[in-house]
């Protein structure tokens, strides 16, 4: 298998009153084209500062060594742009990309290095309104040199839809501008878009949820049209960073069968961010299990899951309480 | 005779001009010492439920007694009073208290408020309460802001039996835990309820939790009551549509295969 990012020694800190905290610490990890890769861990374990690493969304503040090698073929799609729509601060704006050579020697990304100066925009379709422009922008500057585009090249799908939504634009809208934005579509032609996507996440009624605002949908159906937001460049890797935690069981299974499906059809890689290593196991092909900002162990699901090698992997699995776990009132006696 | 028994309990909102129960004629009991499961999908008033048996909203029909006592019926001081045997402890204890206040102030409030340790007495009680939760007295002049989630929860469960309760109302408060936290903290509810016979109204979402730690378990679908018994019989063999969802839908651990 081709390894699609290839991370080598990435080190993050954080300052936080005054220290400085590493939140990753000397990574090394290949995520494999077209694999579900599902990243484990509780928190503080790094799970979600590595996702935010491999999109280039981590703040301007972050202190990062190390390398990020991406293998990506180029993208198929137009990049003719369109100027920045009704929101300029947090609308796809021009994208170029230096140094992206279809499918020849990996793009390298080094934290730090510098490179000739392409403003990068951010281009993140369901992140709108909540970037902070400015500290993108800088990250993206740190990764430019060949590296995918977030929201053309990666989509990113969050816990809480409700604040990657903009709450003011109707959801149809927000998807159209990543497809418009991206895809170098008209406006008629992402609407359209939109509705198909609406569609393929199983919106009831695409047609009326595309004039729809996200209050006026339940979290579940949100979730939905963030991971249609996601999609509608026809990312190459989707990282869904806890995505379905505040969901309760059934839609969380939902949705979860929603993604698999979405990911198997497009081909897409899936980078599944969790702290449930039981969910983690029935979507990943791989689990990497994270603690303390280290990788601990990394496996085939069934080895990671059946075989267990590192003390830390096995507790979280004898921590899982499944609906075949001896109850503990059992084992307190405080059953009669 | 049960601690709590609620009868024919009723609450309505108004959502987009129509009328949703989110608890349609709901009757259940719990005895002294007891763990009754309360869990359903979002929107199936778990939370309601809760919220109506503590009094923090008010039914549009239905009764409450409470240790023999018609709790609809209290008010005022005589509420407040009553309130002491009846704790609860939420999901995000960060949220549920000051976040500047220090650990000693949010043990002393019930202390004080419900008269059960004089000024001078109060700091060995709350060294005491920081102790039988599992803490360590020099925890008192932390911040809660500046403590792990798994030591506020534990603050928020010393704060609930400072009172001496005999029901706490549990919502969805190992929820947001780190697995390996989560564990320690069942441990002390289960702890605290063989020592003390406390009883639970434990909601959550979680089946898996809900049938490692009830006696009983009652599911909920859209504000009634769609099934209830035994936690681990109904949930090893769900009747209801509801009951058949989610148990289908909770994640499942092979630990054989390799």
């Amino acid at each position: 298998m081709t390894a699609l990012a290839s991370i080598r020694g990435l080190t993050v800190g954080y300052r936080r009153d005054g220290n400085e905290v590493a939140a990753l610490k000397d990574v090394r990890l290949d995520v494999e084209a077209g694999e579900r890769l599902a990243i484990i861990g509780e928190s503080g374990s790094g799970k979600s500062t590595l996702a935010l690493a491999i999109a280039g969304l981590l703040p301007a503040s972050a202190k990062i060594t190390g390398r990020i090698d991406w293998t990506m073929p180029k993208s198929q799609t137009s990049r003719s742009f369109a100027p920045p729509s009704v929101l300029p601060d947090i609308s796809p704006t021009r994208g170029e990309i230096g140094g992206f050579a279809a499918g020849s020697a990996p793009a390298t990304l080094a934290a730090g290095e510098s490179g000739h100066d392409s403003t990068i925009s951010p281009q993140v379709g369901e992140m709108s309104g909540r970037t902070e422009g400015g500290a993108v922008e800088r990250q993206l500057r740190h990764l430019r040199g060949g590296v995918p585009l977030l929201g053309r090249d990666i989509g990113f799908v969050f816990q809480d839809p409700s604040s990657s939504l903009d709450p003011v634009m109707p959801v149809g809208k927000q998807i159209a501008e990543v497809a418009r934005a991206h895809l170098g579509l008209s406006w008629p032609q992402a609407f359209n878009k939109a509705r198909i996507l609406l569609e393929r996440v199983r919106l009831p009624d695409p047609g009326l949820a595309l004039r729809a605002f996200p209050h006026q949908l339940s979290g579940g159906q949100k979730q939905r049209v963030a991971i249609a937001a996601a999609i509608a460049a026809g990312p190459k890797l989707l990282i869904a960073d806890e995505a379905t935690s505040a969901l309760d069981t059934i839609v969380q299974a939902e949705i979860v069968t929603l993604i698999r499906q979405l990911v198997a059809e497009d081909g897409m890689t899936l980078l599944f961010i969790s702290h449930d290593i039981a969910l983690a196991a029935e979507l990943a092909d791989r689990i990497a299990v994270f603690r303390h900002g280290s990788l601990v162990e990394l496996g085939p699901t069934a080895q990671i899951v059946g075989a267990p090698a590192h003390p830390y992997t096995r507790a979280l699995l004898d921590a899982h309480i499944g609906l075949d776990a001896e109850p503990l009132l059992t084992r307190s006696g405080l059953r009669a | 005779m049960s601690l709590l028994a609620v009868s024919n309990l009723t609450k309505r909102y108004r959502r987009g001009g129509k009328a949703v129960a989110a608890a349609d004629d709901v009757s259940f009991h719990i005895d002294p010492g007891e763990t009754l499961a309360l869990a359903g999908p979002s929107g199936s008033g778990k939370s309601t439920i809760a919220r109506l048996v503590l009094r923090l909203i008010e039914p549009d029909a239905g009764r409450i007694a409470f240790e023999g006592e018609d709790f609809m019926a209290l008010g005022g001081a005589a509420l407040r009073a009553r309130r002491a045997r009846l704790q609860m402890v939420f999901q995000d204890p960060l949220a549920a208290f000051n976040p500047r206040a220090t650990v000693a102030r949010v043990l002393d409030d019930p202390l004080r408020i419900h008269r059960i340790a004089s000024r001078s007495e109060r700091p060995r009680q709350i060294a005491a309460l920081l102790e039988r939760v599992g803490l360590t007295a020099d925890l008192a002049p932390r911040a809660i802001h500046e403590i792990s989630g798994g030591q506020r929860q534990r603050v928020a469960i010393a704060r609930a039996i400072a009172t001496k309760p005999s029901l706490i109302v549990l919502d969805e408060a190992v929820s947001a835990l780190d697995v390996s936290v989560r564990g320690q903290i069942l441990d002390l509810l289960l702890d605290l309820q063989r020592q003390e016979r406390i009883a639970y109204l434990f909601i959550s979402h979680d089946l898996g939790i809900v049938r490692a730690i009830a006696h009983r378990v009652i599911l909920l679908d859209a504000g009634r009551i769609a099934e209830a018994g035994d936690a681990r019989a109904v949930i090893d063999a769900p009747r209801s549509v509801i009951g058949k969802a989610l148990v289908a839908a909770a994640p499942r651990l092979d630990r054989s295969r390799s």
